[in-house]
């Protein structure tokens, strides 16, 4: 026993004289998923897939060719905003965060974030060289408040075999709807033919779903919903419209249901319905499976923007940024963020391969990013994409009031008019009282 | 009073401070804060504007709240009494020196010690519509899956399930301390009368573990009016709020909405709900012993 104490004793000593490491060190906050066993130490970033594998194998990258830096790396759980403004209100944000430019807004307003035009000049990235909709995304009140990093929308994600089988394709394309009563037609056939259902959603848990698609075709039908940023127009003929299709197309078993989004991945994967109307962000994983012999989406995935059913062709977007939280930074901090900063965009075109768009123009116009499966087929979502209008705060909490009404609607629970009503009264009352 | 007794009752003090010390900093400070933010319209980075009573105004007038309200005591009720009952007849069961029935204790304990993370993930394996144990089980039997996370009828008793399974340790605990400490003497004189093992039950042990039953159901009661990471889990409050626990709601709106003082409020009301039940829970059981 003695002997273990002593040997205990010795371990801490030489511990406690080991050398102290003098690196600048900075904090950076993630989400995109926690995936250490699997990329805990890959460094080739053109061979991880997905979000999660791409990000981390980017910071590892980062580490090894940069050994006189030290970025500890936080991976919160999705999206991660109820810790940072814990952080934040504790005095103790991280040096870089991501952040999704509808919620920047919010923290830009409220003075929590720092303007990055000079550390932007610092990395040597040149904010013209954004795309559009980047640069839109980042800009609050004519300050720059972030480095882009993509520009991510809803897609229709198609099973083409299933297609073929209902007689949806035509010269080797899906066929999509072009109005609401095709849209009803075309799901109804779908459905007769291969006796599952034309969409799958995720309904349970994921306010998000019906809030994208509702976006969407409140966009294409040019509706204000936010006439000024106090106040959301929800009880409309566009929004009844859009919400009374959604609710008929669930009535009717077009749809799945009671699908939460691990559920609605796994059953479009194994080629239980259509269309899975989700994110840009699945196209990787979704193609992967495409690729892989055996699997039931092989050599049977297809996917594009959502189609126009009323008014204009539109799509409801955003994008995900890297912010840096006002605090203390000493110069050498700031040098390592601006190193990291132009590392992660000179991997731009990595990021792209997890679906996302560029957020800047030369990725968009590169034979690489044109090369990757489907990006052609999604190219329009970068010219017919539109966020929120920048004033509208809150927009995070707004998406789960909203969602939380249009589900309800949707799964019948409450009738159309006053699941929008009651939509519009608690966001009005949300806007209404903001300190 | 003479010197001594001052003196000892310095000393006393002196024992009792850092305790009265740390007790004021992260409880009564934190109550008192409460209070006088519930009183502002607030952010969680220092912005105030005094209100007075409007956010407890919007409290009355807040129909998401009422539903909040409902889904907790709905939630309490439909955990405490089936809590209380199974982990009585759970102690009563394992009250013995037996190899098997130690192992049992442990068995039932064990759910206790895990996170509401593990809980929630288990629970989602056993209850989703795709692929879950239920569903499964159903399916083999030629019936459609149940959408126990989904479904606005089902949500509750769901959680109500999850968090009953999750928390049977403690009560058994306390109810086989509680069975240890009656006297073997009444046991032996209830014998000698020929009463039945029912009549045992009735006189003896049930009388005997009162107060531990009264501890078992205040503890869960403000336990249960307190549950928030279940909710917050397996159905994030939905579908449309019919899941939602008031602590729930105090979260997002803090948190998600930065809605620091009307979040307060609510906090405030709830803190006064568990305060107000608990006592009557105590005052009516207490009434009646003496009667």
């Amino acid at each position: 026993m003695i002997r273990g104490a002593l040997l205990a004793f010795a371990a801490l000593s030489a511990a406690a004289c080991a050398p102290e490491d003098r690196r600048t060190e900075i904090d950076v906050q993630r989400f995109f998923g926690e995936c250490g066993a699997v990329y805990g130490r890959s460094t080739d970033i053109s061979k991880a897939e997905g979000e999660c594998g791409i990000v981390t194998t980017l910071f590892n990258g980062f580490r090894a060719r940069n050994r006189d830096l030290k970025v500890d790396v936080n991976v919160v759980a999705w999206p991660g905003y109820a810790q940072l403004a814990a952080q934040i209100a504790a005095g103790d944000p991280p040096d870089l965060v991501t952040m999704h430019q509808g919620v920047m807004s919010d923290y830009a307003s409220r003075g929590l974030l720092e303007p990055m035009e000079a550390i932007l000049a610092q990395a040597g990235i040149r904010p013209e060289k954004f795309t559009a909709a980047a640069r839109r995304g980042v800009t609050k009140n004519g300050r720059i408040y972030g480095l882009p990093w993509d520009t991510v929308g809803g897609l229709f994600h198609i099973n083409t075999k299933l297609f073929e089988q209902a007689g949806l394709m035509r010269g080797g394309k899906p066929v999509l709807p072009s109005s609401a009563e095709e849209l009803l037609a075309h799901a109804r056939k779908f459905k007769q033919a291969t006796g599952k259902p034309y969409l799958i959603q995720s309904q349970v848990n994921d306010p998000a779903t019906h809030v994208r698609n509702f976006y969407t075709y409140m966009l294409a039908q040019d509706a204000v919903m936010f006439p000024d940023q106090d106040h959301i127009r929800l009880r409309t003929p566009e929004a009844k419209r859009v919400v009374e299709l959604l609710r008929q197309l669930n009535e009717e078993r077009l749809s799945s249901r009671n699908q939460d989004n691990p559920a609605a991945i796994a059953s479009f994967i194994n080629g239980e319905g259509g269309v899975f109307p989700t994110g840009t962000w699945m196209i990787g994983a979704f193609e992967q499976d495409a690729q892989t012999p055996g699997r039931p989406l092989y050599q049977g995935y297809a996917v594009l923007p959502y189609p126009r059913l009323w008014g204009r062709q539109a799509g409801f977007v955003d994008g995900h940024a890297w912010v840096m939280p006002k605090r203390e930074r000493t110069p050498d901090q700031r040098a390592a963020i601006a190193r990291l900063l132009r590392f992660m965009a000179q991997h731009n075109f990595d990021w792209t391969r997890t679906g996302h768009l560029p957020a800047f123009e030369a990725v968009v116009n590169s034979a690489a990013f044109k090369a990757l499966p489907h990006r052609q087929d999604i190219a329009p979502l970068a010219q017919t994409g539109s966020p929120l209008p920048g004033y509208v705060r809150r927009q995070g909490p707004i998406e789960g009031i909203v969602g939380e009404e249009l589900g309800a609607a949707v799964s019948g629970q409450k009738p159309v008019d006053r699941a929008l009503a009651d939509a519009e009264r608690r966001v009005n009352e949300l806007l209404s009282y903001m300190p | 009073m003479s010197i001594g007794g001052r003196r000892a009752q310095l000393e006393g003090l002196a024992f009792v401070a850092p305790f009265l010390l740390l007790y004021a900093v992260i409880l009564i400070y934190p109550l008192v804060a409460g209070v006088v933010i519930s009183f502002h319209r607030a952010d969680l980075f220092g912005a105030r504007t005094f209100v007075g009573l409007e956010n407890y105004g919007r409290l009355i007038g807040d129909p998401v709240f009422h539903q909040a309200l409902i889904n907790t005591f709905k939630l309490t009720i439909l955990i405490v009494p089936p809590l209380t009952a199974i982990t009585l007849v759970l102690a009563l069961a394992l009250n013995k020196r037996s190899r098997s029935a130690a192992f049992f204790r442990g068995l039932f304990f064990s759910s206790s010690v895990l996170s509401v993370t593990i809980v929630t993930l288990i629970w989602r394996f056993i209850l989703t519509p795709d692929a879950g144990l239920v569903a499964e089980v159903l399916e083999a039997v030629g019936r459609e899956p149940i959408p126990f996370l989904s479904d606005p009828d089902l949500t509750i008793p769901a959680l109500a399930v999850t968090t009953v399974w999750w928390s049977l340790g403690l009560p058994m605990m306390l109810f086989l301390a509680g069975l240890q400490q009656i006297p073997e003497e009444i046991y032996e004189a209830a014998a000698l009368d020929r009463a039945g093992r029912w009549t045992t039950f009735w006189r003896v042990t049930l009388p005997s573990l009162r107060r531990t039953m009264l501890l078992v159901i205040m503890l869960q009661t403000a336990a249960q009016l307190q549950l928030f990471g279940q909710a917050q889990l397996l159905t994030a409050g939905g579908p449309s709020g019919a899941s939602r626990p008031v602590v729930l709601l105090i979260y997002e709106m803090s948190f998600a909405r930065w809605e620091l003082g009307y979040a307060t409020a609510a906090a405030e009301v709830l803190f006064m709900l568990v305060l107000t039940v608990t006592l009557i829970q105590y005052m009516t059981a207490s009434r009646r012993w003496e009667g």
